[in-house]
């Protein structure tokens, strides 16, 4: 009992345990973690100070990230070593193939161009914007479950910027939202934070589209209940709004929930891009086709 | 025990492996087990050593955490502080419980976490996730045992070692 009683002096006789006792004491301290780090979650949301900060530390330690990636670049390459010849001969086989394919439907289009450029310069309208490609890798490093990121082996160095396009070799992929010196991170199109300015292809009616949180569809849920859209339309970008270049293929619709109570229907789109599965992407340069465009433009200013 | 040097570079290499641990990626259908690594090695060290894990160094790793996940910074500082403490509140009773019951425990910490994160991601006004979200907690519950056996072998060789 009098140990007791001494220990209780002891311990009332110093530190803030002496107006709290022990446990208050770890509950105070509980408290203040807990405001601090909802300080620190306001501020990164307000994008005050924040981002910064997590800018340059992310910087610091981008050889963790490459570490990080090691695994799966090992098995990819032990995937690769292994593959079996008659594979590499039947993939060889449908490559080339394809690239004729292509390089026939490029023949064609080389000439349409000609043609659309023919009737533009008639017209008396801009030139058509040609676009530059850039290759990049993905370096799928997985993140935050709530956010669809990816990670593109490109940066600064390579002359990536924000807000630039990325597709693959189907369709839009996302944009560039962080550029570091020697990679640079993607929001994808299914991220709930991303909204995308889209047009039905048949029918040219404009609307937008939400990324759902899942890479297997997005959203529309703003079309009106009368509007002509039906499964297997395909959605290309508007080009409105300036980040996206206009008439690069989305998706296709799924379904249409039209639900006579709502305003709106709701449109499902599966997405052509391989989010979930591609490693190579392009990323577009619109800048660079608008500068060779005014460059080749006449002197017309107002 | 009392906190002391040779547990603290241990705790050190066991978190950073951890960390890196969640940031490898995996195939897409394994994704969603993935389970809370940092927070069961954090539950580990809470447990075994009296002290050695502070709220302090909770936050610590949080904020490490959400920078190399690029999660919102605080979110997992604020999700291991709150499991420290719980732990530390608890820790009398959990030591001795038996190690079935123990994971049950854990269980009840990690779904605590994402209810704790569930709740923040509702208040910035992103979607509900779906079932899935609930996967980690139960994948963390199974390997506990296995888990604990592992860091108790790893902890007794560094002793040996150091001896």
């Amino acid at each position: 009992m009098q140990v007791h009683d001494k220990n209780l002096a002891h311990r009332e006789s110093s530190g803030p345990g002496r107006w709290f006792g022990e446990e208050g004491t770890r509950t105070a301290r509980l408290m203040i973690y807990i405001l601090l780090s909802i300080v620190l979650m306001f501020m990164d949301q307000l994008g005050q100070y924040v981002p910064r900060i997590r800018g340059a530390m992310e910087l610091a330690f981008e050889p963790v990230f490459h570490v990080v990636g090691w695994p799966a670049d090992a098995l990819q390459a032990l995937e690769q070593r292994t593959r079996d010849r008659n594979d590499l001969i039947a993939e060889n086989e449908q490559l080339l193939q394809q690239m004729l394919k292509i390089s026939g439907s490029v023949q064609t289009q080389a000439a349409l161009l000609q043609e659309n450029q023919r009737l533009r310069d008639l017209l008396g309208a801009t030139r058509g914007r040609p676009y530059l490609f850039q290759f990049a890798e993905m370096k799928k490093v997985s993140l935050d479950p709530f956010s669809h990121k990816v990670w593109i082996n490109a940066g600064v160095k390579e002359g990536v910027v924000v807000g630039q396009a990325v597709i693959d070799g189907l369709g839009i992929i996302g944009q560039v939202e962080d550029v570091h010196r020697h990679f640079s991170t993607v929001r994808l199109i299914s991220d709930p934070d991303h909204a995308l300015p889209v047009q039905i292809n048949r029918t040219g009616l404009r609307t937008v589209a939400y990324g759902s949180g899942e890479t297997s569809h997005l959203l529309m849920p703003n079309v009106p209940l009368q509007a002509d859209v039906s499964p297997g339309d395909v959605i290309v970008t508007s080009g409105l709004g300036d980040r996206f270049p206009p008439g690069f293929p989305v998706g296709e619709v799924e379904r249409v929930e039209r639900d006579s109570g709502e305003t709106f229907a709701t449109v499902y789109m599966r997405p052509f891009a391989a989010l979930d599965r591609g490693r190579e992407v392009l990323l577009i340069d619109p800048q660079a086709g608008l500068k060779s465009d005014l460059e080749s433009l006449p002197v017309e200013q107002p | 025990m009392k906190p002391n040097r040779e547990n603290r570079s241990l705790i050190f290499l066991t978190v950073v492996a951890a960390i890196l641990l969640s940031l490898i990626p995996l195939p897409e259908v394994l994704e969603p087990f993935k389970p809370y690594w940092v927070a069961l090695v954090v539950i580990y060290w809470s447990l075994e050593t009296q002290g050695t894990i502070s709220l302090g160094l909770a936050f610590l790793f949080g904020i490490i955490l959400d920078i190399f996940s690029g999660s919102l910074m605080g979110l997992h500082a604020l999700s291991l502080v709150v499991m420290v403490f719980l732990v530390q509140h608890f820790r009398p009773r959990l030591r001795f419980f038996p190690p079935w019951q123990q994971a049950l425990s854990v269980l009840g910490l990690l779904v605590n976490d994402r209810i704790i994160l569930i709740w923040i991601t509702a208040l910035l006004g992103e979607p509900i996730p779906t079932w899935k979200y609930w996967l980690p907690p139960l994948i963390g519950m199974i390997l506990w045992p296995w888990l604990f056996l592992l860091l108790d072998r790893i902890r007794a060789m560094s002793r040996q070692h150091k001896s």
